[in-house]
Formats: structure tokens, sequence, C-alpha cells
């Protein structure tokens, strides 16, 4: 699926929750402001989790050897 | 950085504003306002007598009141937990009563229960003693029965009977001593009957054997039951003994005998008619006295229950008043005397809230002279109060626990809130064991109100405060789970290969190295982010305070030393993963240092690479004397320029308003100790420069408790589960499965998550907190009623 296209999709959903968390619970500025803060707080760190853990499969360096069948 | 400015302020990041108020109330009112300021709790009054002894206080007297009553108040509650007395807590139906006649009213109940304790108690001593006598009665009357069944004799032949009689061979040498009993007509043969603790019974028997040597019969018989000792009200092993003997003297010897043993001695009379006629007379009165108890129990009781009702309202409202003084106790007698004034914090946006309840109190006391409320400067630094929900509250104790953040300080816990259950998923990350969280967490969520309501255990208590956090850690555990595939150890889940490890790893023999490598370069790059993370919330901070010298000289060098040396770590992470080379990046880090000019060989990555290094070296080591010197001599500077304006202020207006400039404010200014700023900063600088290594290592626990958690796992599945289910034999299997699942929910749910939560706190705390977060502020603890609940509890 491509790195570009992943982290896309992971922007979109980021984009979509937030819009979520300003429609259900819209508590003025400054709350809004907080809800913003965790949700993106959370995209980006599962977005990192997901490149680190994909990037490092991009090119491996030793391949899986399986224990002789 | 133009489009931070123009956010509005974010909710939680800093404390709330708060200002410092002057309260002046007349006498008359005081109290009510503090009541409804208390009913509102926003406000935090500061101690004006601390230097005062509980005893030189204003209003010691009602707080001695108050304390006398908490005590009646516990009195009660004891005598109702020990007559076992349930009593239904009635709703509000009786008026709220005054402090005055509720005063009354418990003294009134106290000296009624005080007199019906004493009453009962001693009834109870007469109904114990005829119960004794009773006993005496039935007992001695079977040993006068069986010394009269020996032939009755005159008297003087009895004298020999008693010598003749089985006695211990002990006694025999003494018959010689022949004491002689006169045959006046005194010194017929008599007796004392009486009881005695059975454990004293043989040292009575030999006391009286020699205080009358010899000339004495002791029979005795055993109560058969234990019967309650009437002195000290405890059930003992009791003999019933009857002393047969002559003579005038040795009754005083015997009685007095009795009295040093703590035997009770009972007449008994001689005859059976006589004795049959007592006993019947002690049973009627034994059944009147039993009535008697009952009904006096039964009086007790309900005077309890009644009180029972009423005493929780009546404990709560004691406890208010008391809290009441002892807030007015805070306060100071203004000049006429008639005026009480108080100082203290309350935020900002309160203010409106607190003026209309001081306007309340002032209608209901019905006083002439309204409160006067306004603010004042202070040089103190005010409380940080944080306006936290049932969500928000967990992250914020935990930061709270490390330090409460100073005044208007950037809060960790706005980060934290995502950052901490995500670190403890990335240690934990397995969505078997995840979704077991899951139901915990729900579990808890959903039965809040009730759980809320409770007592609980210190551990329940501290799961259901945790109950946000726990569902948070669940939710990233599942996610990081799925991307590690690592499930319980148990399914292979076959994901698609563009999300998460390739399942082709698992089994393989090369599994071991590639997670490792994986992980250890995961636990770095997650490192450097939260660092970098940590300083950039620094910049904000110095930014929000109007800090340009911390910006300067401590925000951008530490930027610089650590993106030039760990910042270009993590890029060469992601460009060998993204290149494949097969560099080594231990080798290039070392030598960078240690050789920074020398040919990269193999290890090259990009061109260019070399020179960069040496670029990023020099950078890195310009940043540490850039953020060591220069604050202390700019600061220096900065204070003589304030110090030399001071002068010529104080010359110009002598007749300052002395609220204006206090003491201790001329003092901090002139107070400016340049060695001690200088040493301040250096610790600071060695501890960042030491600290970004030390720090960014630290961060490889990431890689090593998950490592753990998934070993263990994958233990626990093959050795105890699979080893199991080997075997046909079904009892086999359910052992097996019943020592998996304790395994599993013990050490691994209960040790594993315990373990990944601390591990994840100290990397907030010390990795994170230590870029930017001071932390030594106090907590905003306002006067309020329900906070005195919570206390209690």
């Amino acid at each position: 699926m491509g790195f570009l296209v992943t982290t896309l999709i992971f922007l979109l959903s980021g984009g979509v929750a937030s819009l979520l968390s300003l429609l259900c619970c819209n508590r003025g500025p400054s709350t809004n402001l907080f809800h913003l803060t965790l949700v993106i707080t959370a995209t980006v760190c599962c977005w990192m989790m997901w490149a680190i853990v994909y990037l490092a499969q991009l090119k491996p360096l030793i391949n899986p050897i399986l224990s002789g069948e | 950085m133009g489009v931070f400015d123009r956010l509005p302020p974010m909710d939680h990041l800093r404390s709330e504003k708060m200002c410092f108020v002057q309260l002046i109330m007349p006498a008359e009112s005081a109290r009510l306002a503090v009541t409804y300021l208390g009913e509102l709790g926003l406000v935090q009054f500061k101690d004006l007598n601390e230097d005062k002894s509980p005893f030189q206080r204003i209003f010691v007297n009602q707080v001695k009141r108050c304390a006398e009553m908490t005590r009646k108040l516990r009195f009660f509650s004891d005598q109702i937990n020990k007559a076992g007395v349930k009593s239904s807590v009635r709703p509000a139906l009786q008026p709220d009563i005054d402090l005055e006649e509720l005063e009354a009213k418990l003294g009134e109940h106290e000296h009624d229960l005080l007199e019906m304790n004493t009453n009962s108690e001693k009834l109870l001593q007469t109904y114990n003693e005829l119960l004794e006598f009773k006993l005496v009665l039935s007992k001695a009357g079977g040993i006068l029965a069986s010394s009269h069944n020996h032939a009755t004799p005159p008297e003087r032949e009895l004298d020999e009977h008693i010598y003749n009689k089985e006695m211990d061979d002990g006694n025999a040498y003494l018959l010689e001593e022949g004491v002689h009993l006169g045959t006046t007509d005194n010194s017929g043969v008599k007796f004392v009957s009486g009881i005695i603790l059975k454990s004293k019974a043989l040292a009575f028997e030999r006391m009286l054997f020699r205080a009358t040597r010899g000339n004495m019969f002791f029979n005795q018989a055993p109560a058969g039951e234990p019967v309650t000792d009437p002195i000290s009200g405890e059930e003992v092993e009791k003999t019933v003994f009857v002393v047969f003997f002559s003579g005038d003297q040795a009754k005083a010897k015997i009685l007095k005998i009795c009295n040093s043993f703590g035997a009770s001695c009972y007449p008994v009379p001689e005859e059976m008619v006589k004795q049959r006629q007592f006993f019947r007379e002690v049973s009627a009165r034994l059944s009147d006295l039993e009535v008697t108890l009952d009904a006096g129990i039964q009086h007790r009781n309900k005077a309890l229950e009644s009180v029972g009702s009423q005493l929780w309202r009546w404990t709560i409202m004691v406890k208010k008043e008391k809290a009441v003084y002892d807030t007015l106790n805070m306060l100071n007698f203004d000049v006429t005397k008639k005026c009480l004034v108080g100082e203290g914090w309350c935020p900002i946006f309160a203010i409106s809230q607190i003026k209309d309840v001081l306007q309340r109190a002032t209608l209901h006391s019905n006083s002439q002279v309204g409160i006067i409320f306004h603010e004042m400067d202070t040089i103190d630094s005010p409380p940080t109060y944080f306006r936290t929900d049932k969500f928000t509250n967990a992250f914020q104790e935990i930061v709270d626990a490390y330090g409460i953040a100073r005044y208007e300080e950037a809060n960790p816990a706005v980060y934290s809130v995502i950052t901490f259950p995500f670190l403890f998923a990335v240690m934990f990350g397995d969505w078997g064991h995840g979704i077991c969280l899951l139901l915990g967490a729900f579990v808890l969520i959903l039965r809040e109100k009730k759980l809320s309501s409770q007592k609980l255990g210190s551990f329940m208590e501290m799961a259901f405060g945790g109950r946000y956090v726990i569902l948070l850690m669940a939710l990233f555990s599942i996610y990081c789970g799925l991307i590690d595939a690592h499930t319980a150890g148990l399914i292979k889940v076959r994901d698609p290969y563009p999300f998460g490890v390739d399942p082709s790893w698992r089994g393989s023999r090369s599994e071991l190295p590639f997670l490792n490598s994986l992980k250890m370069k995961m636990s770095i790059l997650m490192g450097v982010s939260q660092m970098n993370l940590g300083i950039v919330l620094s910049y904000f901070d110095a930014k929000f305070h109007g800090n340009a010298l911390d910006i300067r000289y401590q925000f951008i060098p530490q930027m610089i030393f650590l993106n030039s040396l760990f910042g270009y770590l993590a890029l060469l992470i992601l460009i060998k993963w993204c290149s494949g080379s097969k560099a080594d990046l231990y080798h290039v880090m070392i030598y960078m240092f240690l050789d920074p000019a020398g040919d990269l060989g193999e290890n090259q990555l990009f061109w260019g690479q070399k020179e960069l290094q040496i670029l990023l070296l020099l950078m890195a080591i310009v940043a540490v004397p850039w953020m060591l010197f220069p604050k202390p001599f700019i600061l220096r500077k900065l204070h003589k320029e304030r110090f030399q304006g001071h002068t010529y202020r104080f010359l110009g207006t002598s007749e300052m308003d002395p609220d204006s400039e206090p003491d201790s404010a001329r003092s901090r200014h002139d107070n400016f100790n340049f060695t001690e700023v200088f040493v301040h900063q250096m610790i600071h600088s060695i501890e960042f420069v030491l600290g970004a290594v030390s720090n960014t290592a630290s961060y490889l626990r990431l890689w090593a408790l998950s490592l753990a958690h998934s070993e263990l796992s994958t233990v626990f599945y093959e050795k105890l589960l699979l080893l199991a289910w080997g075997y046909d034999s079904l009892v086999v299997k359910l052992v097996g499965f019943i020592v998996f699942a304790f395994a599993t929910a013990f050490i691994l749910l209960m040790m594993e998550s315990l373990s990944a939560f601390l591990h994840a706190l100290r990397l907030h705390w010390v990795e994170f907190m230590s870029k930017f977060y001071h932390g030594d502020g106090y907590k905003f603890k306002p006067f309020s009623f329900a906070l005195l609940a919570d206390d209690e509890d």
C-alpha cells in the first residue's frame, strides 16, 4: 500500500477524529483546543508506531530463517 | 510561531489565574459568610494568626465546645456499636436545629445514657451475686447434706468426727497438736460457705489450714458451669466451698482470709427446709431482676436508636461548625474590634460567585453593613489550581505526585494523557492481555456511580481512581499488540503485511535479532521525540513569561546539543532503514567523537556524511558553554541596573506606602548572590548534557520490557498450555489450563502491567519532565465542606 498512502490514511483519520470531537463535545474554545491536542497527540503516536515498524521492514538486512521444517 | 499566539489559551495547560483578596466582615455576619463560603469551596484562607497557639485565638471557646460535642457524638456511636443497635437513617424530616440546641440535647442524651448504664451495671452486679448465691445454696446444701449423713452425734462428738474424717495425710500429725476448742456454747461446729475462683481454691485451702492450724475442714464442689463474676463481669470457673470450724477467733481469721482471696461468702442455713425456702426466694428475686434488666436494656436501646438515626446529621453539623470556627480563627480583628479581616486566594473566575455568596450572607444575617471584598497585591506566589473533571483527574494526580506545578507553568498532564498510556502500551503491547485490561476498565467505568459512593479497600480505590488511565492503556495496548502481532502468545493473526510485523517472522530463528534491532531503534526514536517535546514546552513557558533570556541562552543551545547528537542518530536510523545499508551505527556514533576526520568507508550512509558530522560535533561543543556562561553574567548585569534604580527611588520618596514595597521584597532584590546563580546554572547545564546521553539510553527500557513480556507470554503458552494439551488425559489438560490461567492473570496481567506502569511513569517523570518542569508550587486547598468530608474518609 505504500508508506505515503497509509500516512495519508492516518492523517485523514486524525482529521475525522478531531472533527468528531469538535462536534460531539463542543465546550468552549479552550476546552476544544485541549481535546484537539489530545487527538493530535494520539494520532501522531499511533502513526509513529506504525511507521517505525513499517520502515524497519522495508529493506531488511536479515530474512526470516525458518527452523528447518 | 505567530499561529500559536492567535490560538485561545488551552484548558489545563496552565493553572487558573488566582488573585489575592481581602475580606472585611462585620462580626455578626462573619460566621454565616464563612459557612456559605465553605459551601462554595473556592476560597483558600491565609492563616493570619500562625504564630498564636490554639489557646490564644479568638474563637477558642467555640472550638472547645465543638470538640466536646464531637466527643459526645463519638461516645454515642461507641455505645450504639457495643449494643449492636441498627438504626435507620431517616431522611431529614426533622427541622434543622441550632447549634446551642444541639449542644443542650447532646448533653441531655449523654447524661441519660450514662445514668442508664450505671443503673444497669448495678442491677447486673446484684443479679450475678444472686446467681452465685443460688449456686452456693445448691452445692453447699449438697455438701452439708452429705456431712449430715454421717450420723448426727451431739456437737462434742462432732469434733472428733472432724478429726477422724479422711483428710490429707499431711494433716495427720497436727492432730496431736490438739488445739483446745472450748466447749462453750459458742464453740459448736460452725461453717462458712461461699464461692471462690477455681484457680485460687488450692492456695485458699492451704492458707486456711495454716491459719487455723489444721482445725478446719474444707470441702469443695465445683460450680459446674462458668459463672459471671459480679465484680469483673467475666465468665470464670468457680468452686463452691464450705469450711467447717469452731471458735470465734477461727471465724474472724477465716473471714479475713476469704476477703483477701476475693472469695464471696454467702450465709447458707443448715436446715434443709430453710435452704429450700432461701432457694425459692432467691429464684423469685432472680426472675424479677431479669425482667427489670430486660426492660432496662430495651429502654436504653430505644434511646440509642433515636440518637442513632440523627447521629450522621449531627456529626456532619458539628464537623462543619468546627471547620467554620477553625477558619474564623485564621482571621484577625481590626482596630475597631467590630470587624474581622481575612486574606486569601481565590480564582479569578470565581469572583462574581463569591460576591453573590457574601451578599446572601449579609442578607441572611440581617446585618446593616455589607461585607467588603477587594483584591490586593502580594508578593507571595499563588497556589496552583487545575479544574479537573473525572477523566483528567487521574492524570493530573500522576503528575502532581512528582511535584505540584508552579503557578502558570506548562502542565505536562496535557500530553501525558496520551503519551503515558502509549509508552505503557509499547512495553506491554499484547492485544490478548489488552482485551483483559479493557474488560476490567469497562467494569469499573460502567459501575462508576455505585462504586464511587462505596468505601473501597486501598487497592480497589487506586484501581477505581485510575479507571480512565486503565481504559486508555488497554486501547493503546491492543493497538500496539496488533502492530507487533503479539497475541498473548496464543493465536497467530494473519495480519496483512503492510500493517505490523510480517507474521512470517514468527517462529523463525532470526526472529529475536530482528525484533531486538527493531525495538531498540524504536526506543531511541521515541525517546528523542519525547525529549524534544519537553524542550519545546520549555520554549513555550519562557515565551509565556516573557523570559527572552531563557529562550536565547537555554532553549536554543539545548535544542542544538540534543539534536546534533541524538537527533542525528535518529536521522541515521531512518536513513539506514530506508536505504537498506549495512552500516554499523554504533561504529558511526563512536568514531564521530573519537576520530571525526577519519574515513567512514563502509559506514557511509550518504554523501557528505563526514563533513556533516564534523559540523554537528562543533555545534554541540559550542552549545555547552553557550548554555553555561552567558546567563549568570547577564542576570548580574540586569540586577545591577535594577538595584541602581532602587536606590534612586528610595531617596526620592521617603514617605512610601509601607504596603507597596514590603520588607521581604526589598531584601529579595538585594540578595543577588552571583556565585549561587552561577553554580545553579552550572548544575543545570551539566545535568542536561550528561542527561542527554543517559536519558536517551534510559528509553531502551521500552525495548527491554516489551521483550520480557513477549518472552514470558511465549514461555507460558508453549511450556504450559501446549505441553499440557499434548497429553491425552483430561485431568492434565484441566490442570494445565488452570495453571496457565493463573500464571497469565497474576504474572502477566498484574505484575507486568504494574511494571510497565512504573517504568512509563519513570520515563515521564525523569526523562520528559526534567526538560521543562519545575514542580515547586503548592496546591490550592480551598475551605470547602466537600473536601472536609473527603479528608475524613
